[in-house]
């Protein structure tokens, strides 16, 4: 058992490891979901692979032991995790998911008196911005203040990067990799890097529809200097350090459109695999420990 | 196509976009100028009257042809709610996709000199 843990676990944070610099080599919209595929399934794995080592924990207790035809002794001999890291560990998850939620509902609760159409969110204002909201519709909202300020071809850049953020439902693949970065801080990084293959993604489907990378490029770094010197926003807390990092965006625009890379992809979903395959060997290893601690050990001092 | 539908709705938030944009109606021919692309007047027309169907743009007759002015929404709840998505911080900021995020002072200098770079290497591009 104890193998397949360990095998499954270093699998793991070679997963973790490689993941972000390997995924900024990949073209934008494979990274995005091979990143956050694998952190998700590979989280999951390792959350199924203490779960079953943690049972063995549970195993031990005097009034779960006397549900079960089990010996404590036999168990405690695999038992590898500390009460309180677990019990901690599920209540910085649980606020976090809380949080989420109430930001979403938020969100959702903002564009509740809009029109009921797919239509772009114009809001009368001279501050400059835009985004997109992660709720059914997935809203595009923009200022007056924006639109003025950019000229017909720059809106159309703009307008393009949001819808592709819209249709390929970006908000979703972000929160999915923040979830396993929540579940397991190995994947901090890699959230971070999901953050930016998205931005990524949209930009080129912005290039892609504009048909002219350099223009997409022109805009990207004019509308972030323009946002930057009238924006009256305080510098991003704690989360912003999920904000891409828009002058490596401006180049990779300026450069040919990333090549696809069928190899690194490779690797990563064999690393994921590996880690699904040792999780179902611990859970059969689990199994066999429970039926071995079945049968009645004694223990003679000598 | 899947894509063919994209671009058609693309082309309906920049009209929306003009319009709101300028504020005032204008004609099918002023907003067929200010999307700045090679587009055909018919097409202009039927993106202006499919909005107009949307309940998006409203239209008023301006001698020959129509004008056609961008919808304010007046109602006080949603411009507070949007407010509020503008100014959303923290949690709330962390699930909107935005275009750009915050620029630290390097990231402001490099940009700069990409952009001037850029401006450079496209001088005799036209901006379409």
């Amino acid at each position: 058992m104890s193998v397949a843990v360990a095998v499954t676990l270093a699998v793991s944070l070679l997963f973790a490891a490689t993941a972000p610099t390997l995924g900024r080599r990949l073209p934008p919209a494979p990274a995005t979901r091979v990143l956050v595929v694998g952190s998700l399934t590979v989280t999951a794995s390792e959350i199924f692979v203490l779960a079953v080592v943690a049972f063995t924990w549970v195993g031990q207790l005097p009034d779960i032991a006397a549900l079960g035809p089990w010996s404590t002794v036999a168990l405690r001999r695999a038992d590898p995790i500390p009460e309180s890291a677990a019990v901690g560990a599920a209540l910085l998850l649980s606020w976090w998911i809380v949080r989420r939620c109430r930001a979403l509902l938020a969100v959702q609760r903002s564009c509740r008196h809009l029109p009921h159409t797919d239509s772009l969110v114009v809001v009368d204002t001279d501050r400059l911005d835009v985004f997109t909201t992660p709720d059914r519709r997935g809203r595009i909202v923009v200022t007056t203040g924006l639109l003025r300020a950019l000229a017909p071809a720059e809106r159309r850049v703009v307008l393009a990067h949001e819808t592709s953020h819209r249709d390929h439902r970006h908000p979703w693949w972000l929160l999915a990799a923040e979830l396993a970065a929540a579940v397991n801080p190995l994947f901090t990084r890699t959230a971070r890097t999901v953050a930016h293959t998205v931005e990524r993604w949209a930009d080129e489907d912005a290039a892609t529809a504009v048909t002219d990378r350099r223009l997409a490029a022109r805009t990207l770094a004019r509308t972030a200097l323009l946002m930057h010197q009238r924006s009256t926003r305080a510098p991003e807390g704690a989360l912003g350090v999920l904000t891409a990092d828009v002058p490596t965006r401006v180049q990779a625009l300026l450069a040919p459109p990333p090549r696809r890379q069928p190899a690194v992809v490779g690797l990563l979903v064999t690393l994921a695999l590996t880690c699904i395959f040792g999780a179902a060997a611990v859970q059969r290893s689990g199994e066999r420990l429970f039926e071995h601690a079945s049968t009645p050990t004694y223990t003679v001092k000598g | 196509m899947d894509s063919g539908r994209r671009q058609r709705g693309g082309l309906e938030q920049e009209v929306i976009a003009v319009l709101a944009a300028d504020g005032s109606a204008m004609t099918p021919g002023q907003v067929r100028a200010a999307l700045g692309a090679e587009l055909a007047y018919t097409t202009v027309m039927t993106v202006l009257a499919r909005l107009c169907d949307k309940g998006v743009v409203t239209r008023r007759r301006a001698g020959r042809a129509f004008a056609y002015q961008a919808v304010v929404d007046e109602d006080e709840i949603t411009a507070r709610q949007m407010r509020r998505l503008l100014d959303a911080r923290d949690d709330r900021a962390a699930v909107l996709t935005r275009f750009v995020g915050t620029l630290s002072a390097d990231d402001e200098r490099l940009l700069a000199d990409l952009l001037r770079h850029t401006e450079q290497a496209g001088d005799r591009d036209d901006v379409r």
